[in-house]
Formats: C-alpha cells, sequence, structure tokens
C-alpha cells in the first residue's frame, strides 16, 4: 500500500471512530453523567470510576495498547480523534496515569510478573494510578528530583516528597521517580518504581488550588519500603522510561477538542446574549474576538492534524506534540477569558458548594459556576505536563538545533 | 479644589501601615472565612483612622479627597487586598449621597458612614439587564452583581422614572418589605447580592442644587472606573514585587530562573505595563475635573487599557511562578481573583473601549 493510501485509510477509520464516539455519547453514556460533565460539575471518584470502566466496556480505554495486551493497537491518529471528539462533547476527563502513563511503561519495559500483576487492574480501573514525577524543586528540571530510594536486601527504603500529585487522596498506586544512585549524573540515577500508596510512611496532603478544590496533592514518603521487584526495568534507566512517558502526555487531542468546546460555548452565549439590544455576536468588537478566535482555531485543527498525520507515518520532527499543546492551550485560555468576560457579573460569581451538586450557580447560564471552575483550573494548563516554557525549549534544542 | 499632597501622603501611609500590622496574608486568611467576607474589626479600624470619611467635606469631618486621594486609598486597598467595602461604601455610594442627596439625607446618613456603622451599596444598571422602573415612591427591577450589597444596611439604586423616563436615584433599607436579596460570593471571596425590587417604597434622592441624576450617575460611574484603576495599580505593584523576587530566588536548572533571558524579556514586557498602568491612573484622575470630552477620551481609555494590561501582568505572574501561581496558599492567585473582579464592575473592557474611540475620533 502507498504512503498516500495508508493515510487514507486511517483517516477513515479515524472518521468512523468520531462517529461511534458521538453515537456513545447520546445513546450510552449515563444521562447524570453527560448532565454532570455538560455543566462542567465537579466529578467524584466514583463518576471517575464509572466513566473509565465505560469507555473499557466499548473497548476504549486501552485501544492505545498493543493487541497481545488487551490493546487494538490505535494509530496516532485514531488516539487523537478519539480524546479531540471527547473533549468536544465536554466528556469527563479521560484520566490517564493508568491507561495513559503508566501502562505503556508496565507493557514496554516491565517484566512478565509486573505485566501480569498490573495490566488488567488498569484496564478495568480496578486500581487507580497517580504519578509522582514533581518535587518542590525539581518543576520544570524534572531531572533535579532528590527523592531518594536506597536497596536494602529485597526492598528499597524511599524518602522524599512528590508534589502536585493529582488526585493522590484516591490512588491506589504511585508511579514513581526516584533516585537510586546519590553520585551519579542528575539523569542517570534515577529509576522507576511503583509504589503502594497503603504503604506505611505515605502521606498524602491536599493542595487547595484557586479553583477552591484539591485536585492535587503533596505526597510524603517517609522510609517507606518498597519491594525490590515493583522496579520497572533496570536501575538507573528511569530517565528513559519517563521521556517515553512524558512523550505519551503530551499527544493530548483533548486540548484540541477542549478549544472546541470553550469556542462553542463562547459562540453560544454570544449568541444567546442581547446588550443594548443587540446580541454579543454581532457587536463588532465581539464579533471580531471571536473570528481571530475560529482563525487560530482553524489553523490549530489543520497543523495538529498535519502534525498527527506526520507521527503516522514517521516523518515527525520532534516537536508536533509541543505545537499542539502550546497552541492549544493559550488558545483556550484566551477563548475562555472572553467568555468569562463576556459573563459579566455572572463571571465573578462563585460558589464552590454548587458544583458538587444539582444546585444552580448564583447567576447566569446553569453551566456559568463549571465555566469559572475550568478556567481557573486551566489556568494551568500551560503549566503542567510540560510548561509552555519547556515546550518551546524542546522545539528550540531537538527542532531547531538552538 | 484638590487634596493637598501632605494629606494624600498621610493617606497613604496609614493606610499601608495599618495594613502592614494588621492585614498581612496570613491575617486575611480569617477573614476570607467570615460569613460577611470582611473584617467587621478591621472595617471599624479603617474607621478609626478615617478612612471612611476620606470623601466627606471637611465640615462633615471628613478629608474632602479628591481623586488622588480616593486612589491612593485604593491602590492600598488592590496591594494588600483588603476585603471591606472601601469601594463600594466609602468611595461609590457615599460619593453618589454626596452629589445627590438632600441636606436632611446627607445630615442623617454621613455620620453613619464615617463611623462605619452604616455600609451603603450602590446598584447600578447592568449593561445586559433592564433597567429598574420607579412609579411614583415605588421601585421594579432587578440588580444582578451588586458588589457588598449582601452586607449593605441600605441601597442606593439607580431607575429610570417611568412618568418623565428620565434616570432617578433612590434609596431603600435593604431589609424593606419587598426587596429580595439573593447573596453570593465573588471569585475575591468578598460577597455581592442579586437585588430584586416588587412595587417596593423607596425614598428618592433629591439634591437642593438641582444637579440632575444623569449628570451624577456619568460622574460617578467614572469616578468608579477611576477608583478601580487605582485598586489595579496596587494590584500590579503588588504582583510584580512578588514575581520579581521569585524570578531571583527559584532556581531550576542550577540558576535562578530569572537568569533566562525569555523570562527577563517578558518582566521587562510587564514592567513596561506597570508604568503604563501609573501614568493611566494619573491622568485620568486629573481628567475627572476636566471637560467631558477629553474626560471620557482619557477616563475610559486608562480603564480599558489597564484592564487589559493589569489581567496581562496577573497571567505573566501566575505563569512563571509555575505550579504555586494557582496554588490558594500563595498572593498570586489572589490578585489573580481580585482583578477578575475589579475588572466586571463598572463597565467593561469593550464597554469603556466603545466610549474611548468614539471621544478619540471625534475631532
Amino acid at each position: 500500500m502507498t504512503q498516500a493510501r495508508a493515510i487514507e485509510v486511517l483517516r477513515d477509520r479515524a472518521e468512523r471512530l468520531r462517529q461511534d464516539v458521538r453515537r456513545f455519547h447520546a445513546e450510552v453514556m449515563p444521562a447524570d453523567l453527560r448532565d454532570k460533565s455538560h455543566r462542567h460539575q465537579v466529578l467524584d471518584k466514583n463518576d471517575y470510576v464509572r466513566w473509565m470502566r465505560l469507555l473499557d466496556k466499548q473497548g476504549w480505554a486501552v485501544a492505545h495498547w498493543p493487541a497481545e495486551y488487551g490493546g487494538k493497537g490505535w494509530s496516532p491518529l485514531e488516539r487523537f480523534a478519539f480524546e479531540d471528539e471527547l473533549a468536544r462533547l465536554s466528556c469527563p476527563w479521560v484520566i490517564p496515569f493508568g491507561v495513559k502513563y503508566v501502562g505503556p511503561v508496565i507493557y514496554a519495559f516491565g517484566s512478565d510478573a509486573q505485566k501480569q500483576r498490573f495490566l488488567p487492574g488498569i484496564q478495568t480501573t480496578e486500581e487507580f494510578w497517580a504519578q509522582g514525577y514533581s518535587e518542590p524543586g525539581a518543576g520544570s528540571d524534572l531531572a533535579g528530583l532528590r527523592t531518594l530510594a536506597i536497596r536494602e536486601g529485597d526492598h528499597y527504603v524511599v524518602n522524599g516528597q512528590k508534589v502536585w500529585t493529582t488526585y493522590a487522596q484516591w490512588a491506589d498506586w504511585l508511579f514513581c521517580l526516584v533516585r537510586t544512585d546519590r553520585d551519579d549524573k542528575p539523569q542517570s540515577g534515577i529509576s522507576f518504581l511503583l509504589i503502594d500508596m497503603k504503604s506505611p510512611g505515605v502521606t498524602v496532603k491536599p493542595i487547595r488550588t484557586m479553583d477552591g478544590y484539591a485536585h492535587v496533592n503533596e505526597v510524603w514518603l517517609e522510609d517507606v519500603k518498597v519491594p525490590a521487584e515493583n522496579l520497572v526495568g533496570e536501575e538507573g534507566k528511569g530517565w528513559t522510561y519517563a521521556k517515553f512517558l512524558l512523550k505519551n502526555e503530551r499527544t493530548a487531542g483533548a486540548i484540541v477538542g477542549w478549544a472546541w468546546h470553550v469556542l462553542d460555548r463562547l459562540k453560544r452565549h454570544a449568541r444567546e446574549t442581547v446588550v443594548g439590544g443587540v446580541a454579543l455576536i454581532d457587536q463588532p468588537l465581539m464579533r471580531q474576538r471571536i473570528g481571530e478566535f475560529e482563525l487560530r482555531f482553524l489553523a490549530l485543527e489543520l497543523a495538529a492534524y498535519r502534525a498527527v498525520e506526520a507521527m503516522c507515518d514517521g516523518t515527525e520532527n520532534g516537536g508536533e506534540a509541543s505545537l499542539i499543546k502550546i497552541r492549544g492551550t493559550e488558545l483556550y485560555q484566551d477563548v475562555m477569558e472572553t467568555l468569562v468576560e463576556s459573563l459579566g457579573a455572572a463571571g465573578v460569581a462563585y460558589d464552590v458548594a454548587a458544583l458538587h451538586s444539582a444546585e444552580l450557580p448564583p447567576l447566569g447560564p446553569d453551566d456559568a459556576g463549571g465555566i469559572l471552575k475550568d478556567h481557573f483550573y486551566n489556568r494551568a494548563a500551560t503549566i503542567f505536563g510540560g510548561s509552555s516554557e519547556i515546550q518551546r525549549n524542546i522545539v528550540a534544542k531537538g527542532v531547531l538545533g538552538l | 479644589m484638590s487634596t493637598d499632597l501632605e494629606t494624600i501622603a498621610m493617606l497613604r501611609d496609614s493606610a499601608a501601615r495599618y495594613a502592614d500590622d494588621n492585614y498581612s496574608f496570613h491575617d486575611r486568611w480569617a477573614v476570607l472565612d467570615a460569613p460577611e467576607g470582611y473584617s467587621r474589626k478591621a472595617w471599624g479600624d479603617l474607621a478609626e483612622l478615617g478612612l471612611l470619611a476620606l470623601r466627606l467635606p471637611e465640615d462633615d469631618g471628613g478629608l474632602d479627597g479628591d481623586a488622588v486621594a480616593v486612589g491612593a486609598v485604593m491602590e492600598i486597598a488592590g496591594s494588600r487586598l483588603l476585603m471591606e467595602p472601601l469601594f463600594a461604601s466609602a468611595v461609590v455610594a457615599t460619593g453618589l449621597l454626596l452629589k445627590q442627596g438632600s441636606s436632611a439625607q446627607k445630615a442623617a446618613l454621613l455620620p453613619q458612614l464615617a463611623d462605619g456603622s452604616l455600609i451603603l451599596a450602590f446598584a447600578d444598571e447592568d449593561a445586559a439587564s433592564d433597567p429598574c422602573v420607579l412609579e411614583g415612591e415605588r421601585l421594579t427591577g432587578t440588580k444582578v452583581g451588586v458588589l457588598q450589597g449582601d452586607v449593605a444596611g441600605k441601597l442606593l439604586v439607580s431607575a429610570r422614572d417611568a412618568t418623565s423616563g428620565e434616570p432617578a436615584v433612590v434609596m431603600v433599607d435593604a431589609d424593606e418589605i419587598g426587596v429580595m436579596r439573593r447573596e453570593y460570593r465573588l471569585v475575591d471571596g468578598r460577597g455581592a447580592a442579586l437585588v430584586s425590587f416588587d412595587g417596593v417604597r423607596v425614598e428618592r434622592l433629591q439634591p437642593e442644587s438641582g444637579e440632575s441624576a444623569a449628570a451624577a450617575l456619568a460622574d460617578i460611574r467614572d469616578e468608579a472606573a477611576v477608583a478601580l484603576c487605582a485598586e489595579s495599580l496596587g494590584i500590579v505593584n503588588s504582583v510584580m514585587t512578588v514575581t520579581t523576587e521569585y524570578l531571583k530566588v527559584r532556581k531550576q536548572f542550577g540558576r535562578p530562573i530569572g537568569a533566562n533571558q525569555a523570562l527577563q524579556h517578558r518582566l521587562v514586557d510587564c514592567f513596561l505595563l506597570q508604568e503604563e498602568v501609573r501614568a493611566l491612573t494619573a491622568a485620568a484622575q486629573q481628567a475627572l475635573a476636566g471637560p467631558a470630552e477629553e474626560r471620557a477620551r482619557v477616563v475610559s481609555g486608562a480603564r480599558a487599557y489597564v484592564i487589559q494590561a493589569a489581567r496581562k501582568v496577573c497571567n505573566e505572574a501566575v505563569q512563571m511562578h509555575g505550579g504555586v501561581g494557582v496554588t490558594d496558599e500563595l498572593d498570586v492567585s489572589h490578585y489573580f481573583r481580585r482583578l477578575m473582579t475589579n475588572a466586571a464592575l463598572f463597565g467593561n473592557r469593550d464597554a469603556q473601549f466603545v466610549r474611548f474611540v468614539d471621544a478619540a475620533l471625534a475631532a
């Protein structure tokens, strides 16, 4: 098959997948979950577990895994289409820590015993995972991490502190970057450990963020005993595995879908809101602003498709994921800022408690509170998962050779 | 007449010293948890310091403060994130009462405003909703985002007179029968209310001077916009101080993050915005007393630019702080939220920009 034909086949598959996702959203997804996520309400652990299992039932939770581990071997294009479509429909977040992050590391680098022990529970979200990467002194500079794992007989003793650990309060397991060799170069002394959150010495402290919630945590590790069999791959190779994982973290089609969704929401709001007898969308300033967002979205979408197709046929330059993340998150934040501003008084009225219940926000449309929550949460979208600055460094170094 | 420089320096110093001693970011946690969304104790202290009488005439024991004097206090309110209804009551509502109240109304209320026993809030039009209608002495309609309308004892309300079709300003007790208040919190932690009036009996404000309500409303909206510029300046000043410091002390890749030229240039751009915000705020304060067209041009231009500039600085401050920038435990995210509320009050950016363009291109 020629390369041009091959990509046509993938495009067809991706388009069919989008249709399946839309049908699933309309016909299969439970109404309460759909309504909650439509209004951008806060989801609890139970909601997320239900959601992840629902995806698994459709065969989608690990469809990007190879067939031998229960996946469908989705191409980057199908994966992108899937995440993009879910986000456009304002579906719940596909919690990535198990299925997207640690799962692939385990099947790519783990032992047979680890594959048998962990992959099934990851696929079904029987076990909930969290990511122990960042530390107070190691954010953008991940290689500066200090958490120490000392080998003592058949186990490691781990001491240190992780930070920004999303949903650590719900997690059964933590995959963790630790330093196993104090004297080595920053990147070569790092190892990849799987830590049972029930181990003595693990303490989770919530960090409240400006949306009023504590999605993220500090995780303190004090003399935590971790069986040596929970080391993934080889000691000292953790950095290689981490880079493999970060690549997965950054191939987020969801970013494009979120940008589409908030832009759609802005347009709806601008059509429905009449100020001084004229719909917002027909007021010159707003019309121009929305028009510019539309144009930026068009460029993002086309560049993202081109990038993902390059990943499919192996012609990527290494900057594709950074491009999608930088452009996608920046557009998302700009659109969100305009949406919140255009909500007027409702755009500054915030009732945190109402976001947990079926209660309406104090003012404005039904989803005004949820929009604000997302505005706050995603202010960090240009920070988490590799900040915009780090993404630009990646392109400068890796693509432009600077 | 303008307030003398000595008085302004005194105001600024006493407000800043008070905040230093009693209103640290740490002290403020208790205020955020207070059901009123402000500290009654601090409110009493601000009254003691004479700050609530900022705008009152000297004959009424006030400081007769002009826009520069108001700005000095608003700047501190912004830079220290004061939650008390200084802006809502002492600056805006008191200012409107001074313009539109009768001698008797002022004599009755000014002492209570000065000693803090009365919080007065001004419920103004919202571009997206219909004006309240005044039929005789009965008021009907709804006001959405009334800043600190949740804790106000009385409300001033802008309305349209059903008979004359002219704007009017009325006063009503917040607990009067027929007044419905839905109280809520703003993103920055202060309170607000949605207030509905169902044929409520109200008192008209009728000044002996005969100044029209329309003129007084136009004046107070501009004064409010200029005061908000000063609050933005205070926010920008604080955010720049903490961010500059952070770039010097936060180390990644073996050196301070401020050693990266990419970040240096971005911080310089923020500094340029800070200087522009300062200049525009000062110009807008002067323009309030000037001719109408010049006032519209400078005040609305300043407000439109300052909202945008301050937002940019706050966004950059969060971004340069990284993860800690969005946490509740660091002040940066609180400045970010305070600015959101600020930008939604008294005419948003687009409304101010349109007015600026009309004035600038009128010549």
